[in-house]
């Protein structure tokens, strides 16, 4: 019924501020960038896991997670945050599942490392 | 504004490109569009998706809409630029078409305008050759004012195609 793929769309205020973000401090890679409709596209590390941006007026920050599985949560959080990105509260653990630390981009859109936890 | 907000998907930062104007103008534009009923602003939580309209023309705005891109036309037959950025100039000549061809009759059939205002646009029009000035002799002597020739077709046009959409 689907065929393989994801793409997480949010509006921004600020297209350039997005793309910094999701580039220089993600690291991720810009497949897509249009000034004159506002629009920008980057590949995840997941292949056909793409993140879409489109400027807007008005922007309410999403607080559904987009969420990003990393290996060592521990030196992830402290690898981005050296890099100015913003994390809200500490890192948080699901007991048999998954240690979690969310953090936001420049519109507030809110974004979710996640280790798996070895028992899990 | 009316003629953009389709082709920029009715999106903020397109629309912006478009018209070349700064953020802050545009959404006050934008604001009082949708105070008299010409636009509909979606709010985020509306918008089913980043990329759709954030804007949208209501029936009023797309009935506007269509007579400014009559107005467009006409102004692209005309040849002399964007008439329609001074006030008066299209009503004036519509007024000429309607063959009111005396100063206080054109005064009379625009209704809002100044002597003042009237004389100005009707000496600008003159001077680029859109419209015609002449003395009649009867019943008294006085200045008329005739489209010139070739700007009659145009403004013949506009005039069906604005009452084509009352």
């Amino acid at each position: 019924m689907f065929k393989p793929g994801v793409t997480v769309w949010y509006s921004v205020k600020s297209l350039d501020q997005t793309i910094d973000f999701y580039k220089e401090k993600l690291g991720f890679e810009v497949n897509f960038h249009d000034p004159d409709t506002g629009m920008a596209m980057v590949n995840t590390n997941t292949k056909d896991c793409i993140i879409g941006f489109s400027e807007a007026e008005e922007v309410v920050p999403s607080t559904s997670s987009t969420v990003f599985e990393v290996y060592d949560i521990v030196h992830t959080r402290e690898l981005l945050e050296q890099r100015g990105v913003r994390f809200i509260g500490d890192t948080e653990t699901v007991p048999g599942m998954a240690k979690l630390a969310t953090f936001v981009d420049p519109d507030g859109h809110n974004l979710m490392l996640s280790e798996e936890l070895e028992s899990a | 504004m009316l003629l953009e907000v389709e082709p920029s998907g009715g999106r903020f930062t397109p629309l912006q490109n478009r018209l070349q104007i700064t953020p802050a103008r545009l959404s006050d534009n934008l604001k009082r569009m949708a105070e008299h009923g010409l636009l509909r602003h979606l709010s985020p939580l509306e918008r089913r998706h980043p990329a759709l309209p954030e804007y949208v023309l209501t029936e009023k705005g797309l009935l506007l809409r269509d007579a400014a891109k009559a107005v467009q036309s006409a102004e692209g037959m005309l040849g002399y630029g964007r008439l329609s950025a001074k006030a008066w100039n299209l009503p004036l000549l519509l007024a000429l078409h309607y063959e009111h061809t005396r100063f206080q009759d054109i005064r009379f059939a625009l209704g809002q305008v100044t002597p003042r205002m009237l004389s100005g646009r009707l000496d600008e029009l003159q001077l680029i050759g859109a419209v015609d000035k002449s003395i009649a002799e009867l019943p008294r002597p006085a200045y008329i004012y005739l489209l010139h020739q070739d700007s009659k077709p145009p403004v013949r046009r506009l005039a069906a195609d604005l009452s084509s959409l009352l």
